[in-house]
């Protein structure tokens, strides 16, 4: 990857950071603690299809397959469609055993 | 930034005039105008001189040009002759829709955009929707709702001529479809062209204004909700799968969480998603956080300086088609509730 992409890069929405005007708590992470957060959320939102995701050096996010196929993306949005194609069909958070899954785990 | 605002609406529902009544307006004498087709405009009484190929510069100052291969390059185009001084500067860009468009590619176009979003941000998106022939036209079409359920203004064309009765059935059809816009009248002339296009989230100094106007029609819509769907049920079954819910939340959420959620939802359910709107209390920030999208485009969080009233609670507006309430509720409650215990006691690190 040229590293201009980095540089030219869409911010994503979900980025505190990159919206200091929006997020004016003391509450907000550094950059490298909230994308390990993400991470585990999004962890959280996989484990019923045995998927994971991982930081990668704060630029983008491994997505990876209980087969061991992987993928590295750029945002967040990227990643459903990362899991999407990995798995062949998307996490669907209306799915009611996914909803189910959540509840248990509540 | 420069704001965006769309003008769409039904083939005939006025959408012309209404772009004519803006072009005249010494209030909007900075603005640029993207139409379709120069002739529907009827420019040429207005018409001062043609300053580049294809744009126009009217008596009243505003620009004029017709889309080219697509919206995108005309944008951009626009911009670079502001910038090196062939055109006048601009400060809001106004683009005009065919009538059978779907104006959310377009709003998504200026969203994603990575040269447009630097220099532009989305406006309120306006709506005319024709007094006279409007529940015929939403009985036969479906681009109608879709158009109704992403706008931030709802514009009645034809009022005068209209019959009363007819134009109160059609203006109680539109807010079921979408009860959190605010709605006005027209008579061809008179706009209140500020109230259109002026008054958006984007701009904070009128940002707590839009969003007390939103979460008031919201919590009023809410209230009517079973009555509007006993009202599709019976009546209007062509409508009945478009609906307007407000989720609430008395907990602090984790905004990491909620973006995980949401961008979860709209990968798997995008296209079902008319509109989201929110006021979110955040674990993350002291202030209200506001959220907007349309579909599959969520746009940059805003900040709000203080809470519209004594409610703490997220509140987060869904319009919404082919999905039930019920079931988002539940996702997006079991989710924060499960990834609550996550959230580590000392998030700065």
């Amino acid at each position: 990857m040229c590293g201009l992409c980095g540089l030219l890069g869409i911010v994503h929405w979900t980025e505190t950071n990159a919206h200091p005007d929006a997020f004016t708590g003391a509450g907000r992470r550094t950059i490298r603690a909230e994308r390990a957060h993400r991470a585990a959320l999004v962890n959280a939102a996989l484990a019923p299809v045995r998927m994971k995701v991982a930081d990668f050096q704060a630029t983008s996010y491994i997505v990876r397959a209980p087969t061991g196929r992987q993928e590295i993306v750029d945002d967040l949005a990227s990643v459903w469609g990362a899991v999407d194609r990995l798995r062949g069909q998307a996490v669907d958070p209306l799915d009611e055993a996914w909803i189910a899954e959540m509840e248990r785990s509540a | 930034m420069i704001p965006v605002n769309v003008v769409t609406g039904f083939l005939g529902s006025g959408k012309t005039t209404l772009l004519r009544e803006i072009l005249r307006d010494p209030a909007f004498s900075d603005s640029a105008v993207i139409v379709n087709e120069f002739g529907e405009v009827g420019l040429d009484h207005m018409l001062l001189e043609e300053v580049e190929e294809g744009v126009l510069l009217l008596e009243s100052g505003c620009i004029c040009c017709t889309v080219r291969s697509d919206l995108q390059d005309t944008i951009r185009d626009l911009h670079d002759k502001a910038a090196r001084g062939a055109i006048p500067p601009f400060k809001r860009v106004i683009v005009e829709t065919t009538g059978v468009a779907d104006p959310a590619p377009i709003v998504s176009t200026i969203a994603a955009e990575p040269v447009i979003r630097q220099h532009f941000r989305i406006g309120n998106v306006v709506c005319t929707v024709d007094g006279m022939n409007g529940l015929a036209t939403l009985a036969a079409h479906p681009e109608p709702e879709k158009q109704i359920a992403v706008a931030d203004r709802i514009l009645v064309t034809k009022a005068d001529i209209a019959e009363p009765a007819a134009l109160a059935a059609l203006e109680a059809r539109v807010q079921a479809l979408n009860p959190v816009t605010p709605l006005a009248r027209s008579t061809g002339q008179g706009f209140d062209a500020d109230f259109l296009f002026g008054a958006d989230l984007g701009d904070a100094a009128r940002r707590d204004d839009e969003v007390n106007r939103w979460l008031a029609l919201a919590e009023h819509g809410h209230d009517d909700h079973h009555h509007h769907h006993h009202d599709h049920a019976h009546g209007h079954g062509h409508t009945s799968g478009t609906t307007t819910f407000v989720l609430r939340f008395p907990e602090r959420i984790d905004w990491t969480a909620f973006g995980v959620w949401l961008t979860a939802l709209l990968h798997a359910h995008g296209e079902k998603i008319l509109r989201v709107k929110g006021i979110l209390n955040v674990l993350e920030s002291d202030t209200p956080v506001v959220i907007h999208g349309v579909q599959h485009v969520v746009h940059p969080p805003l900040h709000l300086a203080r809470w519209p009233d004594d409610d703490r609670s997220s509140r987060i507006v869904f319009i919404a088609r082919g999905v039930e309430a019920d079931l988002i509720r539940r996702s997006l409650s079991a989710y924060l509730i499960a990834t609550s215990k996550s959230a580590r006691p000392d998030p700065v690190a």
